[in-house]
């Protein structure tokens, strides 16, 4: 599969501190990419060093197979980007901000202009907004705003900080329902983060930035993959060990956990000895615990450092 | 650090490498050598003097130091040797020419035609007519430093110039001249002249006094096109929307003044200055001396010299004694000695302090 | 991108705000003036305004000299401290950088736009002058005959004045070009559009004093103030080219020099607003 953003050993000092210290991102096409990190982490940094704003101190960016920045004249008319909250010309309606920015580079033709417009704004529900100026939008109107802003050119790569800001629940709900609908399309979605849930929900690979450190970075399914253990709900959890005796993992109240990848022939042994079984499934590592076991410590915390 | 910063130093580099061009070039210019060239300096003097029929166009600007303790009344005078003044001259000849006194928001031409002048004074909204003078105040024309360098050359000895290096006004190569007054008495240390080789043209005058080391007056062309200028540009009429004014005649008013003026027989020689004779200055009036060096003697009547009086006493710099109060502007000099109730001296030239006292001593009636 | 930024600054309230209000002073001044008919002693205030009273379709130029001065480049400072500055603030530069708007050619396309709000303005307050001088004065008949009078008291044909008052119009838009060179170097330097158009204010303010000090006329040749009321010079007649050449040579120069200085810093720097 080809890689859609990759990094080399992407290093940012600001005077001492390392922002960003040696990250080798791996995007392909075709993914959902979920980067994930606490803020202050150097999401932010790096999410700027692929675009061009902020540049490196060391170390490579690739973005749809060319090198960043230098080819950002042919590489980021593909790419679609929401950067750390929209922002928009508050004297200006939505419409004339969004022609605005179409107009600002190139890759958007003029006549195509007027459909494209009204086509994004339909795709993030704004269809019917009117000719108010963006400084009377709410903020989750301008989140809107801001993604239409970034598919206006049915980007091939769609790079998103935080997209779901400031949404309530419901737009958040459709604005998921729109990055799938695009993703089945073909456009790959790199989506940085703090949200675990979020991620869960949308990504097939998963990126984690550690104070400036990639410490992950792997396929969702097999961060989350089957552990080779089934878990058995039963109100009668002192008698499980008696029965698959050795294969015991952990018993915690009702929730035994048992060694042994076929729930089904686990509830036959259970059901056998008379043991009644509530629940039983495949042991699954919640992306929360895969996290944790790699950041080594809450995302937001901040260590005293020695 | 690596690519980033070095293209960060690159672009600084250009931007530094086109600031240091910008900033050399000026100099560079300058510092292009003039022809020092073998003329004598007689022969530049007399080429110099015969310079007044060359016609030429240009822009010149004259620097004076001179603080004049004059009355309000001679204002413009004063100006005229104390300020910057900015003049475009388009010149034929010495009565066919026109100079216009340049500021920044308006301008002072005067018109001069064989018959007389027309001044055009843009923000008053004044032309006005004269006629010639042979005794005028000074203006604007006579600090060109072609006219003001043929003025100062033209009674100057051979024996008080010499040549000095050479260098570059208004673009082209001046070839430098010294005058040294040999009198005792001038208060004038030199004149640096800038002469123009080919047309003889005085490009650069600067007056030192006695010991100064800045020039008293710098007067200098910045622009000159040799070639007489269109007549068209000299020529004048009156705009309709102007007052038309005419001037006061300056040879009447020297006549009435003339007449009030009291009558004294001045001395034939003051300050080691033989008396001469100018045109245009009356009789009751004293010049003395010859080239760069004069001294002028009027008697006043008592009632003008009061005046005078508590104007010279309120400049810093007046030494005030037993004779009288005197007072030196650069080389300047202007005296006033006062008896009560009588007919009161003013002395003024380009003669030193010491030299005016002396002068003061052997009028007649100051008692000594 | 040039009519892009052209669009945005045009399409701004707070453009013509500044437009409308840099007209208010020459009206103000024209009605005081023809109240009271007190002029200025001739030599002192603006140049022109003491003409007026003869000849009131000179006020264009009266009322150029009266903000050319002070309003004019504080105008032109804020606008011009706003171009960067000021996207940096709203968050949109860094839509713009990804759009991908080239860096060198943002910059190009902001000084582009200044100029055209410096025209603009500068053409505005003199067609206000003219109306308001022909309304408020005498104004002279304007036929092909008797165009004016020149500065050195010669008669100017009407297709004389009208195209040294163009030229005029040309040179007052050239001398500011330098406040919006400067406007635009500090605006990529900081992310604040105040900070950036008060450091250009400095700049003239520092010009505008060293230019009356005796001991700084060694550099007075080269301060961005120097040649700016040089546009009385094409109403002289015949007209004096020099301060005017070096005029426009000085600010070539400062834009040269600032716009390469802003474009080294901008290209180079990391957009984090």
């Amino acid at each position: 599969m080809t890689s859609v953003v990759r990094t080399r050993g992407l290093v940012k000092r600001y005077g001492r501190l390392r922002a960003v210290d040696g990250i080798d991102l791996d995007v392909r096409a075709g993914d959902v990419y979920g980067f994930l990190g606490a803020n202050g982490s150097g999401k932010t940094t790096t999410v700027r060093m692929l675009l061009g704003l902020v540049l490196p101190t060391s170390g490579e960016v690739e973005l749809l197979g060319e090198r960043m920045p230098r080819a950002a004249r042919r590489v980021l008319p593909r790419v679609g980007a929401l950067v750390e909250g929209p922002a928009a010309y508050g004297h200006l309606s939505g419409r004339a901000n969004l022609a605005l920015f179409d107009a600002a580079g190139p890759g958007g033709p003029r006549r195509t202009r007027r459909r494209r417009v009204e086509e994004v704004l339909e795709q993030v529900g704004l269809g019917g907004i009117d000719r108010r100026p963006v400084r009377a939008y709410s903020l989750g109107m301008r989140q809107r705003l801001g993604l239409a802003a970034a598919l206006l050119r049915r980007p091939e790569l769609l790079v998103l900080d935080e997209p779901t800001n400031g949404l309530d629940p419901q737009g958040i709900t459709e604005i998921r329902e729109l990055l799938l609908d695009l993703h089945r399309g073909g456009t790959t979605v790199f989506l940085s983060s703090h949200l675990l849930a979020e991620v869960e929900q949308l990504c097939t690979r998963v990126g984690v930035l550690d104070r400036g450190r990639l410490v992950l970075q792997d396929e969702l399914a097999t961060l989350t993959a089957p552990t080779g253990a089934t878990v058995v709900h039963t109100p009668a959890a002192d008698r499980v060990p008696a029965v698959l005796d050795g294969r015991v993992v952990a018993v915690d109240g009702s929730r035994v956990v048992v060694r042994g990848a076929d729930p089904a022939e686990v509830n036959a042994l259970l059901v056998g000895a008379g043991v009644p079984v509530t629940g039983l499934a495949l042991q699954r590592p919640s992306l929360e615990e895969v996290v944790l076991a790699a950041a080594g410590s809450s995302l937001d915390r901040v260590e005293v450092h020695r | 650090m690596a690519a980033r910063a070095h293209g960060a130093i690159r672009r600084w580099a250009v931007v530094g490498l086109l600031v240091a061009t910008l900033l050399v070039l000026p100099s560079l210019v300058g510092a292009l050598p003039a022809d020092v060239g073998d003329a004598p300096a007689a022969e530049l003097r007399t080429a110099a003097l015969a310079s007044a029929d060359v016609g030429f166009s240009g822009y010149a600007v004259s620097a004076g130091g001179l603080a004049l303790p004059v009355s309000d009344r001679l204002t413009d005078v004063a100006d005229l040797f104390s300020d910057r003044t900015l003049m475009r001259v388009w010149w034929r000849g010495p009565t066919e020419h026109r100079v216009d006194v340049v500021t920044a928001a308006g301008e002072t031409d005067v018109h001069r035609d064989p018959a007389g002048t027309w001044t055009w004074d843009f923000e008053a909204g004044t032309a006005t007519r004269g006629v010639p003078a042979s005794l005028a105040l000074p203006t604007a024309p006579d600090l060109l430093p072609s006219s003001l360098g043929r003025r100062l050359l033209s009674e100057a000895h051979d024996d008080e110039l010499s040549r000095t290096g050479a260098r570059r006004i208004a673009g082209r190569e001046a070839q430098g001249l010294r005058l040294v007054p040999s009198d005792a008495a001038s208060s004038v240390g030199r004149v640096d002249l800038w002469l123009d080789p080919a047309s003889g043209l005085p490009l650069q005058v600067e007056v030192y006094a006695e010991g100064a080391e800045h020039a008293a007056l710098d007067t200098r062309f910045l622009d000159l096109d040799l070639g007489d200028p269109p007549s068209r540009v000299l020529a004048f009429t009156p705009p309709a929307e102007a007052r038309v004014l005419t001037a006061p005649d300056t040879d009447d008013l020297i006549a009435q003044a003339e007449q009030r003026a009291p009558l004294v027989a001045l001395p034939s020689q003051l300050a080691g200055l033989t008396r001469r004779t100018l045109d245009g200055v009356p009789p009751a009036v004293g010049v003395y001396g010859r080239g760069i060096t004069l001294l002028a003697v009027a008697p006043v009547p008592p009632r003008v010299a009061g005046g005078l009086d508590t104007t010279l006493r309120a400049s810093p710099d007046a030494v005030v004694d037993a004779q009288g109060v005197r007072v030196a502007a650069g080389p300047l000099g202007l005296m006033l000695v006062e008896r009560p109730g009588r007919t009161a001296y003013v002395l003024t030239g380009t003669v030193s302090l010491d030299a005016l006292a002396e002068a003061a001593r052997r009028l007649p009636g100051v008692p000594t | 991108m040039i009519a892009v930024e052209l669009r945005k600054l045009f399409r701004r309230p707070r453009t013509w705000a500044t437009i409308a209000v840099l007209n208010a002073l020459p009206v103000l001044v024209a009605v005081l003036v023809r109240l009271t008919d007190l002029v200025p002693r001739p030599g002192e205030g603006p140049p022109f305004l003491s003409a007026v009273l003869t000849n009131g379709s000179l006020f264009p130029l009266a009322a150029l000299a009266i903000v050319l001065p002070l309003f004019l480049p504080i105008a032109v400072a804020v606008v011009a401290g706003d171009s960067v500055a000021g996207e940096a603030q709203a968050g949109t530069l860094r839509y713009l950088l990804v759009r991908p708007a080239g860096r060198t050619l943002l910059l190009v396309a902001k000084l582009v736009a200044v100029v055209a709000f410096v025209l603009v303005t500068v053409l505005v307050v003199a067609a206000v002058g003219y109306v308001v001088g022909t309304t408020l004065f005498d104004a002279q008949p304007l036929t092909a005959a008797t165009g004016g009078t020149s500065v050195s008291g010669t008669g100017l044909t009407q297709q004389e004045l009208v195209g040294r008052t163009l030229t005029a119009i040309g040179y007052v838009v050239v001398s500011m070009l330098g406040v919006a060179a400067f406007g635009l170097f500090f605006s990529t330097l900081t992310d604040s559009p105040l900070a950036a158009a008060l450091g250009a204010l400095a700049v003239l303010v520092a010009s505008s004093l060293l230019f009356t000090l005796d001991a700084a006329s060694p550099i007075a040749p080269y301060l961005p103030t120097r040649y700016w009321l040089a546009f009385v010079d094409l109403f002289r007649d015949p007209i004096l080219w020099r301060d005017v050449v070096r005029g426009l040579a000085l600010q070539g120069v400062y834009v040269g020099v600032l716009l390469a200085a802003a474009w080294a810093n901008f290209t180079t720097k990391d957009v984090t607003s």
